[in-house]
């Protein structure tokens, strides 16, 4: 085959070229994403485990453990590429937003069918995707619609079916980051990515798309706009999870960015300033579901959350993207 | 009517001055969006080796550009989800008109002209019904006249088929809502598809791929001048295949998706960004900016040529032979025969797409 000719338009800082990015790799890959992966697969298990023991939508144990696994979930969804997209994955584990109604037909189309796919794990995989993870789990724990729908049997075999679906999907996610690591730690033959920069890349794709959903969409659908705000928009507001999410997933992005920063002191500096300001917003506000859009005096300082989010986004676009040979991405990262 | 319609139009191109022909801006080969190093977003018109020859302020990031067939006027967007376009008058500079999308609508970016440049069609979104729409304006006073359904949900490019009569519609399959910028809400459920309507909006022929490829959204369009369509595609699914980014329609056919060597397509990271002919028509060639890379296609044998790493490359179209391109770095270069030519260099970071202001294929 002949080689492509290789054409030096490349404007980049030679910095980019020179720095060796192992270190940055095996630490995001090591410290960053395998633990969360673990943790998710611990208490996912935990969770299956509970609603074996007890499927009561009410109960504390249940709720608890769906929390905790619920967490564990949020804290790593930002790491959205190879194993956690493989087979849909991160749709099973989370269909939101869910414009179109799909996870509350899906679960009543199975609850009167009595649709027997709850008894076998491999078959309530291939049920709707909408179907499935912490969305569907959600809204049979805390959706009074679903609390008298069926049979209270089938309604208990569903729990058990959701909850054991999202512990077989954390587990495989799980088990097939640490045979994905090296691809990212050792980048070129055997991995998606053909340099240390391309992986590089893929993690601060990570950063930035991981801040724009939680501005623009874990924010941005339930603040709508000021004449039209949707609080029955809000993330999981069933479970009074709504702010809780940004604020997870800021912390989560925090320690991302501290991370991938780490040669640039005055760029992480200037990133962890920009965190601590944002977490300290969400942290400021006592609104769980985030019903608060709605009104004038309180929607005011999720407005500010969501700017001081978008602060974050510049920094790290140009300042961090810089650094990362990414400025010069400037069609690469369009996505139009 | 339309007889009437043209007299005037040429009566005014020939007699009155204000509407200024191609030639009066210094007959560019091509528009094409930028950043500029202060910080401004632009219009410029290039010549055939890509030098400069005007550049206008467009008020925010621009995305693609129409041009009008033989006024030297363009039709800026802003990039998506925007919801005005303005009209340009390219020898003067001067903003001759502002498309504001109405109400629970805004804009793709694209658009295009009517053979003689009487009417002009964009791409919308009826965000609050997740579906997409073709808006139709006034060529001259860009009055809004109306609006049809474009077959799908988020229609992105648009093309006029060479028969004047058709539009071909790249339905990306993307419900988008603009109170949630571009964050993409229905992936589990997508499905793009390339639909064929008439100027009054009578679906003529809908293509949809195989539900296996209901993630590869269908988003920009080249079409050969006898009808031969060229869509390029977006992966929006598990970055660990490496699905055709590249097909060929041909009206009542089935479709052909081209794919490189696993080797090559596996370094594109799902990502077509533009696609275009070549002056004669018998190359397809795709750019891919995620992957740093241009590859080519025999149009005609369907055969994967080459394939060339260049850096954030992305604007593509027929140059006067071949092929030319634009990159992030501000390149412009121009493929005709084996190997990449770079033809100028400038101070700024060109956008996605190189709009060509006469039809070459």
């Amino acid at each position: 085959m002949r080689i492509p000719a290789l054409i030096t338009v490349l404007f980049l800082p030679l910095t980019a070229y020179a720095q060796d990015r192992a270190p940055i790799l095996m630490d995001v890959t090591e410290t960053h994403i395998l633990p969360r992966f673990a943790d998710l697969a611990e208490s996912a298990s935990a969770l299956a485990t509970t609603s074996q023991q007890d499927c009561a939508p009410a109960s504390p144990n249940l709720r608890a453990a769906y929390g905790t696994a619920f967490d564990d979930w949020i804290s790593a969804s930002h790491l959205r590429f190879g194993p956690t997209e493989a087979e849909d994955r991160a749709f099973a584990m989370a269909f939101w937003p869910d414009t179109k109604g799909f996870t509350p037909k899906a679960l009543s189309q199975l609850i009167a069918a009595e649709d027997l796919a709850v008894q076998e794990p491999e078959a309530y995989a291939e049920t709707s995707v909408a179907g499935r993870g912490f969305f569907a789990l959600e809204q049979m724990l805390y959706d009074p619609a679903f609390a008298e729908q069926g049979s209270s049997e089938y309604r208990c075999a569903l729990i058990q079916a959701i909850a054991a679906d999202i512990d077989a999907n954390a587990t495989a996610m799980s088990a097939d980051w640490r045979v994905y690591a090296p691809k990212l730690t050792q980048p070129g033959e055997n991995s998606p990515y053909r340099s240390q920069n391309e992986a590089m890349q893929e993690l601060f794709k990570a950063l930035s798309t991981g801040l724009e959903f939680t501005a623009d969409t874990r924010l941005g659908r339930p603040l709508g706009t000021f004449d039209r705000p949707r609080p029955n928009r809000a993330e999981a507001r069933r479970s009074d999870r709504s702010l809780r999410h940004v604020e997870l997933s800021l912390i989560a992005l925090r320690d991302l960015a501290a991370r991938l920063s780490f040669d640039h002191p005055d760029i992480a500096a200037d990133l962890d300033a920009g965190f601590a300001r944002a977490i300290e917003r969400a942290q400021s506000i006592d609104d769980p579901a985030l019903a608060g859009v709605a009104d004038p005096q309180s929607r005011f300082r999720i407005e500010a959350l969501q700017q001081s989010i978008s602060d974050i986004r510049t920094i790290a676009s140009t300042e961090l993207g810089q650094t990362l040979g990414i400025s010069a991405g400037f069609n690469s990262l369009d996505g139009d | 009517m339309t007889t009437r319609r043209h007299f005037l139009a040429g009566l005014a191109a020939a007699t009155l001055s204000p509407v200024r022909s191609w030639a009066s801006v210094g007959a560019p080969d091509f528009l094409a969006a930028a950043l500029f190093p202060d910080g401004s977003y632009r219009l410029a018109g290039l010549d055939a080796h890509g030098a400069i020859l005007f550049s206008l302020p467009l008020p925010a990031r621009g995305h693609a550009a129409a041009a009008h067939p033989f006024k030297a006027q363009a039709v800026a967007f802003a990039r998506r989800p925007g919801t005005f376009a303005i009209v340009i008058d390219c020898a003067s500079g001067a903003e001759l008109a502002q498309l504001e999308a109405p109400a629970g609508r805004h804009f793709y970016g694209h658009g295009a002209f009517s053979t003689e440049g009487e009417r002009f069609y964009a791409t919308e979104n009826d965000y609050e019904a997740g579906e997409g729409v073709i808006s139709v304006w006034d060529g001259t006073s860009f009055e809004r006249l109306g609006e049809f359904s474009s077959g799908g949900v988020g229609p992105h490019d648009m093309r006029l088929m060479p028969d004047g009569k058709t539009l071909v519609v790249a339905n990306g399959g993307i419900e988008t809502h603009p109170d949630t910028g571009r964050s993409k809400l229905n992936l589990p459920t997508m499905q793009p598809n390339l639909t064929y309507v008439d100027l009054s909006g009578t679906l003529l022929e809908q293509l949809e791929l195989p539900f296996a490829l209901h993630k590869d959204s269908i988003r920009h369009l080249a079409v050969r001048g006898d009808g031969l369509v060229g869509f390029a595609m977006q992966w929006q699914g598990s970055q660990t295949e490496y699905p055709p980014l590249l097909g060929l329609h041909r009206w009542g056919e089935q479709p052909r998706l081209l794919s490189a060597p696993e080797a090559d397509q596996n370094t594109l990271q799902g990502y077509a960004g533009s696609i275009a002919f070549s002056a004669d028509g018998n190359t397809i060639a795709i750019t891919c900016p995620r992957g740093n890379a241009l590859h080519r296609f025999n149009a005609n044998s369907r055969a994967f040529i080459d394939a060339f790493a260049l850096e954030d490359v992305c604007g593509l179209g027929a140059g006067r032979d071949g092929l030319v391109f634009t990159t992030g770095t501000g390149t412009f270069g121009a493929l005709t025969g084996a190997d990449p030519a770079i033809s100028a260099r400038s101070d700024c970071q060109w956008d996605n797409h190189l709009i060509p202001i006469r039809s070459l294929a």
